[in-house]
């Protein structure tokens, strides 16, 4: 119905044209043969377009992808598509850029760039049954559309290149300070220095200070022995009692000769 | 503490990623681009560049929608463009350097690309897909020309069949548009040509019983009609038929229009007044008119009745003469019919090849006629070369390419395309390269383990018969070599490189070996068979084809036919003890309009027929199954033996290979045998559950009949059955962080069903899922899904008890629902809860528990459409198994398990979660680059994606087809099974080394303290 208020009243040269575009063949005749065959045709013509094309006023969604250093041209992005919703509207990308989404019923649209290595941003696109032109905004994946984002972007639509996938990640090579620094690793050292590092601490403590420090040492076991298993805490005790008394170890070395010394009669 | 575990759990999160490090791209890949086999004659089309050098390349729309340009150098594609599938091409042309596409119903869609680049230049929708007219053929009525008066590189775009426009080249605004007033009328253009003067329009009009021609000429400036004339002629069999050539004169180009009319070459001269009265030209009866891409040149060639074929040339006193007459071109049996075609030099001159196939000397031969050497009179080159039918069917079309390097020598190139979908270069007789473009219309394909390397063991059963002496100087020659091994020896334990997981497994060029597998058995034989009657062996390691096979067509080979393949079962395996061996099952539609099913049985590593029928590498000969249509195929084991069993449509069970073991082997388990059924015509498919009698009928066979239907409203069309692979499955249920365990719902009979439900013959108004229970026809599980677009498009993969399905949510059901692609994942498991065990896997058909079941289920929001998706496989099932993707991107992606988990918590997750590697629910899947196995590749439209172990439990083979071939490996849970490639050896052996050296220093002197200690103690 629309194309025929076009045809009759002719408004803006946009809309002439979309509905050229839109309806095919017909009104074009009518720009270009003479006018006798016109009136004899106009009202079959307004017949047809009423019946088989216009139905409702269908928008070509025009816009342009913007080159820039991500992306600096086709050759770059290769054949790429501006896809509404699931892609059953679509239009290519041309060599600069531009793209025409055709007949474009109105609604509510998210659009969508299909490109093999590049990332562009998504836009909601709501094209109106009035003469208006349509409102783009931008869109974030996975949110409802409606309250509709504030923020309006200008038509027609720039789509700007954001991103270039990188599909590989660096080849891991074995590296003596990454290896330090895996987390793991840090720990277990930590843990090894102190216990090389805790007799010598120790002796070198003031006996008072030695005293106290122990009573602290036994309550925070005691913490952790509720926090954790008990296999590091007797590990620990164990190594400290073991360091307090460092003169009567002698007592396993009879264990240690006899079994050496069996070793050795039954060798003989 | 807390903090430290989740510090660790986030550091192995990263580590746990896979992803492809570049060294690793194209070894452990790869990726054959195709198009697709060509619809038409491909064209050679020569570019001048800048500085006057020419460049070719061989143009050709294709069965896949592709329009696509292949380097005649070496075969490899130039550039593609891959056209939408409800946008089919209609119509191309190439003129300089662009090249002008019409596509959609009657040419919607105008394109122009750059002809050596592929990059679109303009694209122009010219009217709805809704009003196009859709004509047969679908060429028909649409029509390319260029402008060539000027440089204004515009274009004469003929669409619906009566409607004209004069598009410009440099911006692509449509100049002026003209549409036939009498559009009711039964004028239908077809052709398109362009002088100075005029535009010519040529149409036929549907009289009584034959076409009259009907020529418009139209003014190329405004798009006025000049005048308009029907040509009193009487055309039967259409607008192919019709030949325009024209002559660029000293007085401007004057064109003229042939066509045959009761065997005769009638022609009229265009002029733009129309006024010219149809000549009639005198002499010889011919047959045919063949338009051979040369009517600008002003030649053609008809063929008379007894099959001679004659060059016809537009001469330049305005009438059609005899120009030539190609010798021994008459029908005979001791050839074939001739294929003609046209081609230029680089200078612009024609020349005219006609191709066919001698059954005497079984070898191709080409005449290439030059006419306007030897003094005008015309030079015939002929040579013969040695095609390859039994490999490459009959040739279909030709295209030629000549070079004129000295007088009275004609050198050329010709591009064959054949019935198998084979594109061939040869250069006079010399074979250049073969493209087997059917490869891009896979239907079925299977990976075959290959067997183990076979040792030479050459002294084996001798030992017992030589002599001490001879054994004595065997064994010394024999030593001879030990030094050299010993410090090989030493250098492989030292710094030893071993076969690692990434590396490349492909054979070196000169290797002769027998097919075997690699260490880790990512080298696999790839069996594909094509609906273009050939079938493939694919070495998995480098994609290169190893055999090809015909299929025969039986008996229709009188009658003509088609081969579909349907299925492919591995009947038996490298670990059976033998060559493993492969049935292929397909339909065979005969031209004569009968169905059979047919079987070939075939060595998966030869393509040998295993029946024996077929004669050495001629045509690959099936067993025909079933006198009728297919209903089902699947596969049977029965201990060692496999063998196929398909029902046909009165679901009468047949077997494959019908021995009375295979027979005696059914007859035992028939009894036990459910199978969910998908039954009915298109539109109204039902789904019903079957038991096979368990004694033969009277047709002494077994038969299949219902017990059960699936309690589905009417209109409810069953689309697909989703099975289950089998797939061993290494654990039966899942530990959770609190020590409990959900028992995973293994019931070997569930099937998943996919349904569209519409209005009568209207399009889909909901999509549904179903998991249903194929043994008893219970619903276990049912979601509705809108239909967007009116189009059920819902892509499902289900393995064990995980089921993960994706569709496009239009957001009608909720006006708040943002529209997206969304992923649901679905797990089962037994009972109502943890701890709850039914043994589900072993339960009875007949017991109530199992249908007690609990579900889980989450929706993400996915980032892009599919077009395939499907899980991978390992060996054993103790990986994990990641979702394999085909986007509508390109690209094949992986999504890890872990963030399709169902369950994972809406809120943080405590630290049992965390234990179970659980992450907090986010709507939206991550869409990581790095997951993308297919990196940089544009892997066109992959259709299917199958999976197959390698002999490393961790790592799955992939292999995708559609339009193109894509392989590659993935390891979900990375190579665990294997040591790191950055597994520094020498820096082991160093240590140990090093460790062995401080004890031999410190053993002494740790001797020597404790002597001392025991002297000097207390």
């Amino acid at each position: 119905m629309e194309c025929v208020v076009g045809l009759n009243v002719i408004g803006s040269k946009e809309k002439v044209r979309n509905c050229i575009d839109a309806c095919g063949t017909p009104l074009l005749t009518s720009s270009v043969t003479s006018t006798v065959d016109i009136t004899m045709m106009i009202p079959l013509l307004i017949l047809t377009l009423v019946s088989l094309l216009c139905s409702s006023l269908a928008f070509d969604l025009k816009g342009r992808v913007v080159w820039n250093e991500i992306c600096p041209g086709i050759g770059d992005l290769g054949q790429a598509k501006v896809v509404l919703d699931n892609g059953n509207l679509y239009g290519s990308v041309t060599r600069n850029g531009q793209f025409v989404i055709p007949e474009v019923p109105s609604g509510t649209y998210i659009l969508s760039v299909v490109a093999h290595d590049h990332a562009f941003e998504r836009l909601r696109i709501d094209v109106l049954d009035t003469d208006t032109l349509p409102e783009v905004r931008p869109y974030v994946p996975g949110t409802p559309l409606s309250p509709p984002s504030p923020v309006t972007l200008p038509y027609p639509i720039t789509l700007i290149p954001r991103a270039r996938y990188d599909y590989y990640t660096p080849q891991e090579s074995f590296n003596l300070v990454g290896m330090f620094q895996n987390p793991m690793m840090l720990l277990m050292l930590g843990t090894g220095v102190l216990m090389l590092a805790m007799p010598y601490i120790m002796k070198n403590m003031d006996p008072e200070v030695l005293q106290e420090f122990k009573e602290r040492q036994a309550k925070i076991t005691d913490i952790q022995s509720s926090i954790q298993n008990g296999d590091l805490k007797t590990g620990l005790s164990a190594m400290m009692g073991g360091e307090e008394k460092t003169s009567p170890a002698p007592a396993p070395k009879p264990q240690a000769s006899a079994a050496r010394n069996r070793g050795k009669n039954k060798r003989r | 503490m807390l903090t430290i575990v989740r510090f660790l759990w986030a550091s192995f999160a990263i580590w746990t990623a896979y992803a492809l490090h570049p060294s690793e791209a194209g070894v452990v890949d790869w990726h054959k681009a195709l198009l697709g086999v060509p619809l038409t004659r491909p064209d050679f089309h020569r570019t001048t560049g800048a500085h006057g050098a020419t460049r070719s390349v061989v143009l050709t729309a294709t069965s896949n929608n592709v329009i696509g340009a292949v380097h005649p150098e070496n075969g490899t594609v130039a550039w593609r463009y891959l056209f939408e599938d409800r946008d089919p091409v209609v119509g191309y042309k190439a003129y300089n350097d662009r090249l002008a596409t019409l596509s959609g119903p009657g040419g919607a869609t105008f394109r122009i690309l750059d002809v050596n680049s592929g990059h679109l230049l303009h694209e122009l929708h010219l009217h709805s897909a809704d009003s196009g007219r859709l004509f047969e053929p679908v060429n028909l009525g649409v029509a390319i020309a260029f402008d060539d008066s000027d440089k204004s590189k515009d274009t004469f775009v003929l669409t619906n069949g009566h409607t004209l426009r004069r598009i410009n080249g440099k911006s692509g605004d449509i100049v002026w548009g003209w549409t036939s007033p009498d559009q009711t009328s039964l004028v239908v253009y077809s052709k398109v040509v362009t002088t100075s003067d005029a535009i010519y329009l040529i149409g036929l009009a549907k009289s009584f019983a034959s076409y009259t021609v009907h020529v418009s000429a139209i003014s190329p400036d405004n798009g006025e009609l000049l005048s308009d004339a029907d040509v009193p002629s009487s055309i039967i069999n259409g607008p192919q038929g019709l030949i325009v050539v024209s002559h660029e004169g000293t007085r401007g180009k004057s064109v003229r229009l042939a066509w045959l009319e009761q065997a005769r070459i009638h022609s009229v001269a265009l002029t733009p007044q129309l006024k010219d009265k149809p000549t009639i030209k005198k002499g010889s009866a011919y047959l045919q008119v063949h338009d051979i891409g040369l009517q600008e040149k002003g030649l053609f060639v008809a063929t008379k009745e007894d099959g001679s074929g004659r060059v016809i040339r537009f001469s330049e006193d305005g009438a059609l003469k005899v120009f030539w007459e190609f010798a021994d071109s008459v029908k005979s049996p001791k050839y074939t019919e001739s294929t003609y075609a046209g081609g230029l030099d680089k200078d612009g001159w024609p020349y005219i090849a006609r191709v066919y196939w001698s059954h005497v000397f079984r070898q191709a031969s080409a005449h290439v006629l030059a006419p306007h050497l030897a003094e005008g009179k015309g030079l015939v080159t002929g040579f013969t070369f040695p095609f390859e039918t039994q490999k490459h069917g009959i040739i279909a079309n030709v295209a030629v390419d000549a070079a004129n390097p000295e007088e009275f020598r004609v050198l050329s190139r010709l591009v064959l395309t054949t019935t198998t979908g084979a594109v061939q270069l040869w250069q006079q007789d010399q074979h250049q390269w073969t493209r087997e473009e059917s490869l891009a219309d896979i239907r079925v394909a299977e990976m075959v383990e290959l067997p183990e390397p076979q040792l030479v063991a050459s002294q084996v059963g001798i030992e017992e018969t030589e002599s001490f002496g001879a054994r004595l100087r065997r064994q010394l020659a024999d030593a001879q070599d030990f030094p050299q091994y010993a410090i090989n020896f030493a250098k492989r334990f030292a710094t030893g490189s071993y076969a690692s997981a990434s590396s490349s497994i492909a054979p070196a060029s000169n290797d002769t070996s027998p097919l075997s597998r690699d260490t880790f058995g990512f080298r696999k034989i790839i069996v594909a068979a094509t609906s273009h009657g050939k079938v493939f062996g694919i070495d998995s390691a480098n994609g290169e084809i190893i055999w090809s096979r015909v299929f025969g067509l039986g008996w229709a080979a009188e009658v003509g036919g088609r081969i579909f393949p349907l299925k492919i079962f591995t009947t038996r395996t490298v670990s059976d003890g033998d060559t493993p061996q492969v049935v292929i099952v397909g339909q065979r539609k005969a031209d004569n309009s009968l169905v059979d099913t047919v079987a070939f049985h075939i060595d998966a590593l030869t393509g040998e027929d295993v029946s024996g029928t077929s004669i050495g590498q001629d045509i690959l000969q099936g067993q025909d199954v079933i006198a009728g249509a297919l209903v089902e195929a699947y596969l049977f084991q029965d201990g060692p033996t496999k063998y196929v069993v398909l029902l046909d449509e009165y679901l009468q069970v047949h077997l494959f290979p019908d021995t009375p073991e295979n027979a005696d082997s059914f007859h035992k388990v028939a009894p036990s045998i459910h199978l969910p059924l998908r039954t009915g015509t298109a539109g109204s498919h039902r789904l019903g559950g079957h038991k096979v009698s368990p004694e033969k009928e009277f047709t002494g066979r077994h038969i299949a009949y219902p017990i059960w239907t699936a309690s589905l409203p009417p209109n409810e069309d069953v689309r697909s059955i989703v099975t289950r692979p089998h797939e061993p499955v290494a654990s039966l249920g899942k530990v959770l962080g609190n020590r409990t365990t959900l028992y995973k719902y293994l019931n070997p009979g569930v099937v998943v069903v996919l349904t569209s439900t519409s209005t009568p013959s209207g399009p889909a108004t909901s999509c549904g899922v179903y998991v249903i229970d194929g043994t008893k026809g219970t619903i276990l599980y049912h979601a509705n899904l809108p239909a967007a677009g009116g189009v059920c498009d819902v892509k499902a993969a289900f393995t064990e008890n995980w089921l993960v399905y994706h569709y496009y949510d239009d957001g009608s059901a909720n006006a708040d629902q943002a529209k997206s692609y969304r992923m649901v994942s679905l797990e089962f498991y037994e009972g109502s809860g943890v701890d709850d065990k039914t043994s589900s896997s072993d339960l009875s058909a007949y017991s109530n528990d199992t249908t007690r079941i609990s579900v889980y289920e989450q929706s993400y929001v996915f980032p892009r459409g599919i077009s395939t998706i499907t899980t991978t496989s390992t060996k054993f099932g103790i990986t994990v198994k990641d979702i394999l993707v085909a986007g509508n991107n390109h690209q094949v992606q992986s999504f890890p398990r872990r963030f399709l988990d169902p369950r994972r918590p809406n809120r943080k997750p405590t630290a049992e979660e965390q234990e179970e590697w659980l992450i907090q629910y986010d709507p939206l899947l991550p869409d990581d680059p790095k997951r993308v196995l297919s990196h940089r590749y544009q892997v066109a439209r992959i259709r299917k994606i199958i999976t197959s172990p390698a002999l490393l439990e961790s790592t799955s083979l992939v292999f995708g087809y559609g339009v193109d071939l894509f392989f590659t490996r993935v390891a979900p849970s990375k190579t665990f099974d294997v040591l790191n490639e950055n597994f520094n050896k020498a820096q082991l052996v160093l240590t140990v080394a090093g460790l062995a050296l401080a004890i031999v220093i410190t053993k002494p002197m740790v001797r020597r303290k404790r002597l001392r200690e025991r002297w000097y103690a207390s």
